[in-house]
């Protein structure tokens, strides 16, 4: 059924409160529950305030996880996201270093990524037959090659007027707009996708792409909205990346896209298609931003998270189909 | 049967044109810079990509059921990082012990991934993306927090590159085997068509007694092997191991393989092409400086080539299909 999580553990639930803890959301929300306190327990400067102040860094990826998930319910990828912020960011710190207004800046790292986002789209296409890693893959080449030829043989920039981008990285009393503006874009892609007669139509599209055509749906056309979208997204998660590290350089923005694809697809959202929604997605965005918080806090490096991810990612995925073969086997046995 | 003229059958056979593409690509870096085409420079080119070239082995059975393995690079990683600390606190010094715990390491992750994927159903990006964290950081945690293991810490390891049999070195005879031992199984044995047949159509394959999952399994183990060779390769010919090595370098490995004319649907692509694909791209690679363009832009062409191969496919492909259909109609 298209909307609901691709994963449950149990499917047949009886009341309304079981079925909602039995869905993957009700899970993933226990699972939030769950971080939270053990964070709190493992760093004991996790609290509200640490989180709100060390969140921005993390939350700018979270925006390229909302049209990630709409490329998965599609049933396509897109691995050229990291590769497009890494552009972006450089472009952005250019325009900002000729002086130009910040509103110019802005505009140039969105216009840059819808750009981006519209090559790949006009790919993908122009040539159907092709499949979106390959084609994804070579831009992803193709963009961080242009970022490296701008940057030249230093490999970085900073940004020299760094006054625009600290009223992007602003706070209302203690909470960053970054947080607002995750939590506004996610309800509005989380509406357009849920409710909304485009968002139904990419289900059907992810659900079936030839069933999808013959009843009149405008395949092509929505891929390219979709594709051109994520690029913009691209676009204004550089200019957060930017408000927080006041440059860019050649390694800007490596491995987003296999961060984004992660918090979706362990959010419930298929990489087959047509499965899952972004109240999942979002729920599991904030699980690891919590998680990348109070295990930064008390200095677990990088990597050792990055290794947690990885098995959650995994266990995510497997567990439920494990669980249905077990319960499969023993059917056949009674 | 009209026998088809050498023109046609050049420009149909997939291999036969990217052999041409090389040559012509050969001729034309060798005429602007004579020092291209000595023996010594190509060797050095074969023994710097020699990672590749063996991988894109693997990622061929792989692509070929359809499949697809990011995490090689991270088991190359957790590999030869294990055996560059192995040899650097001296429990082992023989190279061909390295050798084995290089290839049992990387056997074993690629049973992991290959249980995950045909055991639990998940989809190969993800379970490989999953494992592309977990095994760099695995390297990373052997590693004992970011050390390396460094040349003079190797000991007789890294004589192995350097070492000549019969005036080559011994990582282009290790090439040269993979190749020759890939071609004949692929070719002629009978696992090696069951691959084939899984990745054409696996419905049918099912249907005509085949284990497709045993043949899913044994194709990323197989990719888990040559990944822990090209740790081993990649430690001794670099004479230095640490963990963020080959960082994204399995991009190279899957441009090699979509060059060389394999399918990422599965069932197409043959051994040759894989050869002649990361031949390519490691041409290019060294051309570029000598023939006067910045390496900066090493990548950007690199892109463009992919996408030009990729695209220029599709359009014969529908040339091809249109005028099937004249036949017909006629």
């Amino acid at each position: 059924m298209a909307g609901k999580s691709g994963r449950s553990i149990n499917n047949v639930p009886e009341s309304p409160i079981k079925k909602m803890l039995f869905s993957w959301e009700g899970i993933l929300v226990i699972v939030f529950i769950l971080v939270n306190i053990f964070c709190a327990c493992f760093s004991e400067f996790y609290n509200l305030k640490s989180l709100l102040r060390q969140m921005p860094v993390y939350l700018a990826e979270v925006f390229l996880m909302l049209p990630m998930a709409y490329i998965l319910v599609l049933g396509e990828i897109d691995i050229s996201v990291g590769s497009i912020v890494c552009l972006c960011a450089t472009m952005s710190c250019i325009v900002c270093n000729t002086g130009a207004p910040f509103v110019l800046v802005v505009i140039t790292a969105l216009v840059v990524g819808t750009l981006c986002g519209s090559v790949n789209g006009f790919i993908l296409t122009r040539f159907q037959e092709l499949p979106p890693m390959i084609v994804t893959l070579a831009t992803q080449i193709i963009f961080r090659g242009i970022a490296e030829i701008i940057l030249g043989s230093g490999g970085s920039i900073s940004a020299s007027n760094t006054d625009g981008f600290r009223l992007l990285a602003g706070k209302v009393g203690s909470v960053p707009y970054i947080l607002f503006l995750v939590v506004i874009m996610a309800v509005i892609f989380a509406v357009i996708l849920g409710k909304s007669t485009f968002g139904r139509r990419v289900y059907a599209i992810g659900t079936n792409r030839l069933t999808a055509y013959y009843s009149g749906i405008h395949v092509q056309k929505i891929r390219f909205i979709i594709y051109t979208v994520m690029g913009t997204i691209s676009g204004l998660c550089a200019l957060f990346i930017v408000s927080t590290s006041y440059g860019a350089n050649t390694t800007t923005g490596n491995g987003f896209e296999m961060d984004a694809i992660a918090m979706a697809v362990f959010g419930g959202i298929s990489s087959t298609g047509g499965k899952g929604n972004l109240a999942g997605g979002v729920i599991s965005a904030f699980i690891i931003v919590c998680l990348r918080v109070g295990l930064g806090q008390r200095n677990v490096h990088a990597q050792v998270i990055l290794l947690i991810l990885g098995l959650l990612l995994i266990g995510a995925v497997a567990l439920p189909n494990i669980i249905g073969q077990v319960k499969k086997a023993m059917k056949v046995k009674k | 049967m009209e026998k088809k003229s050498i023109v046609k059958k050049i420009t149909g056979s997939r291999e036969a044109l990217l052999a041409v593409i090389l040559i012509l690509l050969f001729a034309v870096v060798s005429v602007i810079s004579p020092s291209f085409l000595t023996v010594k420079s190509v060797t050095d080119m074969l023994k710097n990509n020699a990672v590749t070239m063996i991988m894109s082995l693997g990622m061929l059975c792989v692509m070929l059921v359809g499949g697809i393995d990011i995490s090689i690079m991270s088991t190359l990683a957790l590999s030869g990082m294990s055996i560059g600390m192995l040899l650097k606190y001296e429990y082992i010094s023989n190279t061909v012990v390295a050798f084995a715990i290089a290839l049992a390491i990387g056997t074993a992750c690629g049973l992991l991934v290959g249980l995950v994927i045909s055991r639990a159903d998940v989809p190969p990006i993800i379970a490989t993306m999953g494992f592309m964290y977990v095994f760099r950081a695995m390297g990373y945690l052997v590693s004992n927090g970011g050390e390396w293991a460094s040349a003079a810490a190797l000991g007789s390891f890294k004589d192995f590159a350097t070492t000549k049999i019969l005036g080559l070195s011994c990582v282009i005879w290790v090439i040269i085997l993979c190749y020759v031992v890939f071609f004949f199984f692929m070719k002629w044995t009978r696992t090696g068509r069951k691959i084939y047949a899984v990745g054409s159509n696996a419905n049918a394959a099912e249907v005509s007694g085949i284990n497709v999952r045993n043949i899913k399994l044994l194709v990323y183990m197989i990719m888990g092997f040559l990944a822990g060779l090209g740790g081993a390769i990649q430690v001794s010919v670099y004479a230095s191991a640490m963990p963020d090595m080959q960082l994204g370098g399995e991009m190279d490995v899957i441009a090699a393989c979509v060059i060389g004319g394999v399918s990422m649907s599965g069932g197409r692509g043959t051994v040759l092409g894989a050869l002649l694909g990361s031949l390519i791209l490691a041409t290019i690679a060294k051309a570029l400086p000598l023939v006067g363009i910045d390496p900066l832009a090493q990548n950007t062409i690199k892109g463009v080539l992919i996408l030009v191969v990729v695209v220029a496919n599709v359009v014969l492909q529908r040339v091809a299909d249109r005028s099937a259909l004249k036949g017909r109609e006629m």
